[in-house]
């Protein structure tokens, strides 16, 4: 077996992702032919400046948005080939989306929050599906706030429950939206460590941050700027002591 | 343990409240006039038809010379004949303001008396008793038909005085009341109608006989068989019995004489539900669509969290379900209440009984599919929409102001300089929301163009009672109880003062012969002298007949209902008091509500059937033309007639005459204003929904207005305006609309009354509509413009 053939399938690849806008009188393309793969276990970031096109980057990568043309495959799925059901149904258990601003259902409870995507999926026994949430949100030290209203909590509570939410059906990957964006630094470091240990617990997470801070903790950091990702620095830390040390 | 899901729609629905307020509100108005129009309609069309057969109504009636049972007996022995009842009907005079030596200068009514020999016993147009003191009543007393009721305060044990045709007076007891849906309601005909025993003639110094017989046939045969078999009657068995049949009348099969009046309100009922029908489901279209609007960032995160189109659709359905369920939980029990007091209120107009004012199950059952299948598959086309919306756009949603300024409407309104900066704001947030502002304009314009229509309605039925006062001529006029020498009336008529001109009309019952063999024995030739002052007739088709022509007759509209095949030129053969003639119709003139007419020239009429210089009717002018003045002269002539011993069985006056008409209208007018009530408040609850709605939806651009300096008069002021500018813009297109809306009507109601309606429309409905639709869209926007001024800025910017 020759090396190549032995080597690990991405779990995530997208070829040629063009994504152009005709909504205004100029047409805009957002996304100018994007080539990426990403392994399993990675922490992927992905930094640029306001309208660099990273938010649509990840919208291809969920679903949420379709390309013009290019592939996106995730786990082996043809995501830009699903029609919207079986795209609902293969993000709800496949992918756990975080948003900037948290998105909690303001109608729902924390512990209901976390049972939507279940209930949506029918994964979990109907009987389990509390106990499940429940664990969840112990594992965020939000138990005691389970049967509260969003509105109730903190914005950092909020995003921790939202993280609870988008595991909720155990995903693979995680994307998040700058989940931080809308956090003070500190909860904004005890969410970014929470995301960590996601990674170290095998899931795969790609981040939209323009916190260069956090931008450094992850393992692969993927610069967007004009609808290019123009740098692709992996182990970024390490990159910089090796550059400092060749220098 | 119920799914999040469903927890989320049921919290929707409670937390809400004001939202779901609205939509429950919304249909609920739709199911609540349903219920009343449909309702109201089953319950009038199943009881009329049940009570008018219970009361076995005549297939034929023949007004004769006397007669007594043995002629009633040998007609109800035929075989073809299953009953028949004989009694004597005599027109007389009453009145109830006094003593006998004020009667004198003392106002008379007419009364219709008649004398029944089987008092509520026999098997033709049953009496059903109602309130009473004695049954039958003893001589010297009368029962009175309830329609009584409507005209005068009378009450059992009253006195009237009477006076007959001959003359004598007597003082009759009020000894009850009784319904016979087969007499016209005394509102309708300016006269009341009695019953007394066949011993209280001699009192009144009337034969004892009977003038008056009615049968009953098989109700399955034809009008034409039905026509035969009373000729048959009238020849076999009346003439051979020596009785001559002065007057024949066979209806149309199952015909009641306010049918006509009837099936035009059951039209308008109809029309109206229909339009409550759609107006509800344009209401259910908007706030369905609203609340989408509103959801559309909640749809995003549920499908990015993996929620399926259908699941999500499902939840919509099920909330607008559950609306539904409360809107018919509370509207249907208020509409079927209502619709039950309106069938009341119309059978007491029209003067029948409802033996149950509970409508048809179907109706339930059409209230249950409005309140709650239409608003689910209203909701499905916002429903689906919001359901398919991609994710990225559901969740990018940027609220509806963000979208404005590319569309044309859009561009134009940037264009308008020189208002006032808040004036502009509420013009152009009228037009952020477009297929809402058609949803709400829709509804809006609908009511409007409705309650104007009927505004124009009742104006060209005021305009049609104008027209046949234009018509008729005459201040007062005298109905003889015998024909009487012409010379004689006018002599004494000109004796009277005040008067400036007199006419007389010379009256007689006709039987058309068909080109099928069969009769109608409905109709009247009236001879008036051919340049008669004292009407004006209308012409629809050929001219008025010539002076000396012997042959010549012009009909009016009202015969070519049942004659639908006559044309100016055709030869008719009449048949008067058993004389034959062929007559050439020469033209056609508008129905006045006086049945079927055939009028032609005195002359001929007097030697057609040989009258001898007799009349039947005396016409009179006066010097004054106010009500008061035509009282006057009326009791004068009949004054001066009774004096002269010129026996009299009834008078009226023009403004009588028009008030009897404009009643006949009136109840049609009535209903329409309750329909109109009904529907304008559809609109009315459709704008405040929206306005709501809008303000809901613009609460983050209030509190960027309230952060740059807007006070909360200023908020205020915008809504109310944006309020206006919709109700102004609904009244102008709904005042366009109204004008072919009111002449479909006014042709329609027309057509069902067969009395062609004088169109005209009313500016002045237009105007105070436009002063109640400002007022209507100002109390619409009260509170959702009070709900924004109250808008805190951190509320506002945390608004989702």
């Amino acid at each position: 077996m020759s090396e190549l053939e032995s080597a690990p399938q991405p779990l995530m690849r997208l070829t040629d992702v063009v994504k152009t806008y005709d909504s205004g009188e100029v047409p805009f393309t957002a996304l100018k032919g994007i080539n990426l793969e990403v392994n399993a276990g990675e922490f992927v970031g992905l930094i640029g400046k306001s309208g660099s096109g990273k938010t649509t980057l990840i919208n291809m990568i969920t679903g949420i948005d379709r390309p013009s043309s290019g592939q996106v495959v995730i786990g082996g799925a043809p995501v830009h080939e699903l029609n919207e059901n079986r795209l609902a149904i293969w993000r709800g258990k496949t992918i756990g989306v975080v948003f900037q601003f948290f998105q909690l259902l303001p109608t729902l409870t924390v512990i209901e929050n976390v049972m939507l995507p279940m209930d949506f999926c029918n994964v979990h026994r109907v009987e389990d599906r509390p106990e499940v949430a429940m664990e969840l949100l112990r594992q965020i030290d939000m138990t005691d706030q389970a049967h509260k209203l969003p509105s109730a909590l903190s914005g950092g509570q909020q995003q921790r429950v939202a993280i609870a939410r988008a595991l909720a059906n155990d995903p693979p990957i995680i994307a998040a939206d700058e989940p931080t964006g809308n956090l003070d630094s500190k909860t904004a470091d005890a969410v970014f460590s929470a995301f960590e240990e996601l990674v170290a617990a095998g899931k795969t997470i790609v981040m939209v941050t323009h916190d260069n801070d956090l931008a450094k903790r992850v393992t692969r950091a993927l610069h967007v700027a004009d609808g290019e990702i123009v740098e692709d620095r992996k182990r970024w830390l390490d990159d910089e002591l090796i550059e400092e040390q060749g220098a | 343990m119920i799914a999040p899901r469903w927890r989320k729609v049921a919290r929707d629905l409670t937390s809400h409240r004001v939202r779901t307020a609205l939509v429950v509100l919304s249909i609920a108005v739709g199911v609540f006039a349903i219920a009343v129009v449909m309702g109201g309609r089953s319950i009038l069309l199943r009881e009329f038809d049940v009570d008018f057969a219970a009361s076995v109504p005549p297939s034929a009636q023949f007004d004769t010379t006397g007669f007594g049972d043995a002629v009633v007996k040998r007609v109800a022995n035929r075989e073809d004949v299953r009953a028949a009842e004989g009694r004597r009907r005599v027109t007389v005079r009453y009145t109830d303001k006094g003593a006998p030596k004020d009667v004198s200068t003392a106002g008379w009514e007419t009364l219709r008396l008649w004398a029944v020999p089987e008092f509520g016993r026999g098997g033709v147009q049953k009496l059903v008793r109602e309130e009473y003191a004695s049954w039958p009543p003893r001589p010297g007393g009368v029962i009175l038909e309830r329609s009584a009721l409507q005209v005068e305060r009378f009450s059992v044990g009253e006195t009237i005085t009477v006076e007959a045709p001959s003359g004598a007076r007597v003082e009759m007891r009020i000894e009850g009341f009784a319904h016979d849906i087969n007499q016209v309601p005394a509102q309708f005909q300016g006269a009341v109608t009695g019953f007394v025993s066949m011993d209280t003639l001699p009192l009144l110094k009337e034969p004892s006989e009977m003038n008056h017989l009615a049968i009953v046939l098989d109700p399955t045969i034809s009008r034409s068989a039905a026509s035969r078999i009373a000729a048959d009657v009238r020849d076999t068995d009346l003439t051979a019995a020596g009785v001559q049949t002065l007057r024949m009348e066979v209806p149309k099969p199952g015909s009641h004489f306010l049918g006509d009046i009837f099936k035009a309100v059951s039209l308008l009922l109809l029309a109206m539900g229909i339009m409550a029908l759609a107006l509800s489901a344009f209401l259910v279209v908007t706030t369905v669509q609203a609340i989408m609007a509103q959801q559309v960032r909640q749809v995003g995160i549920m499908k990015a969290i993996g929620g399926r189109q259908t699941q999500i659709a499902r939840m919509y359905l099920a909330m607008v379900f559950v609306y539904g369920v409360i809107a018919v939980a509370f509207g249907l029990p208020i509409g079927l209440w209502t619709g039950a007091w309106f069938a009341n209120y119309a059978a007491g107009i029209l003067n029948f009984r409802l033996a149950s004012d509970v409508p048809p199950r179907w109706v339930i059952g059409l209230v249950l599919v409005v309140g709650i299948i239409v608003p689910i598959l209203a909701a499905a086309v916002p429903v689906r929409r919001g359901s398919t919306l991609p994710v990225a756009r559901a969740l990018d949603a940027a609220g509806a102001g963000a979208r404005f300024g590319h569309g044309l409407v859009d561009r134009a309104l940037g264009l308008i300089r020189g208002l006032p900066r808040p004036v502009a704001l509420s013009l152009r947030n009228t037009f952020v929301r477009k297929g809402r502002l058609a949803l709400t304009l829709t509804t809006l314009v609908l009511a409007s163009a409705v309650v104007m229509g009927v505004w124009t309605v009742r104006s060209s039925m005021l305009q049609t009672v104008e027209d046949m006062g234009a018509w008729w001529n005459y201040d007062a006029q005298v109905f003889m109880a015998r024909p009487q020498p012409r010379a004689s009336l006018e002599r004494e008529a000109g004796r009277v003062p005040g008067v400036t001109a007199v006419e007389t009309w010379l009256e007689a019952q006709a039987s058309l012969k068909r080109p099928d063999g069969s009769e109608n024995q409905d109709l009247y030739a009236l001879g008036v002298p051919v340049d008669t002052r004292f009407i004006t007739p209308k012409l629809v088709a050929g001219r008025w007949f010539k002076k000396g022509a012997t042959d010549e007759l012009v009909i009016n509209t009202d015969v070519l209902r049942d004659e639908p095949y006559l044309r100016v030129n055709d030869i008719i053969r009449l048949n008067m008091r058993g004389e034959e003639k062929d007559w050439r119709i020469v033209g056609v003139v508008t129905g006045q509500l006086m049945g079927s007419v055939a009028f032609v020239d005195r002359d001929a009429l007097d030697s057609a059937i040989s009258a001898g210089g007799s009349v039947t009717r005396l016409l009179v002018q006066g010097s004054g033309h106010s009500p008061a003045e035509q009282d006057r002269l009326a009791r004068d002539l009949e004054q001066r007639l009774d004096d002269a011993s010129l026996p009299i069985s009834g008078a009226q006056t023009q403004d009588a005459q028009k008030q009897t008409i404009a009643n006949q209208l009136g109840i049609l007018v009535t209903f329409l204003v309750i329909m109109a009530v009904i529907l304008a408040s559809v609109g009315v609850i459709g704008l405040t929904g929206t306005m709501t709605i809008n303000v809901l939806e613009s609460t983050r651009e209030i509190g960027v207005m309230r952060s740059i300096g807007a006070s909360h008069a200023s908020i205020f002021g915008i809504y109310i305006t944006e309020g206006i500018v919709v109700g102004v813009m609904a009244w102008a297109i709904g005042a366009v609309l109204s004008w072919p809306f009111s002449a479909w009507l006014v042709g329609a109601l027309g057509d069902a009354m067969v009395l062609p309606l004088s169109y005209s429309f009313s500016w002045i409905g237009v105007g105070v509509w436009l002063a109640l639709v400002l007022v209507i869209a100002t109390i619409a926007s009260l509170l959702p413009a009070w709900r924004a001024s109250q808008v805190s800025i951190r509320d506002a910017i945390s608004y989702e």
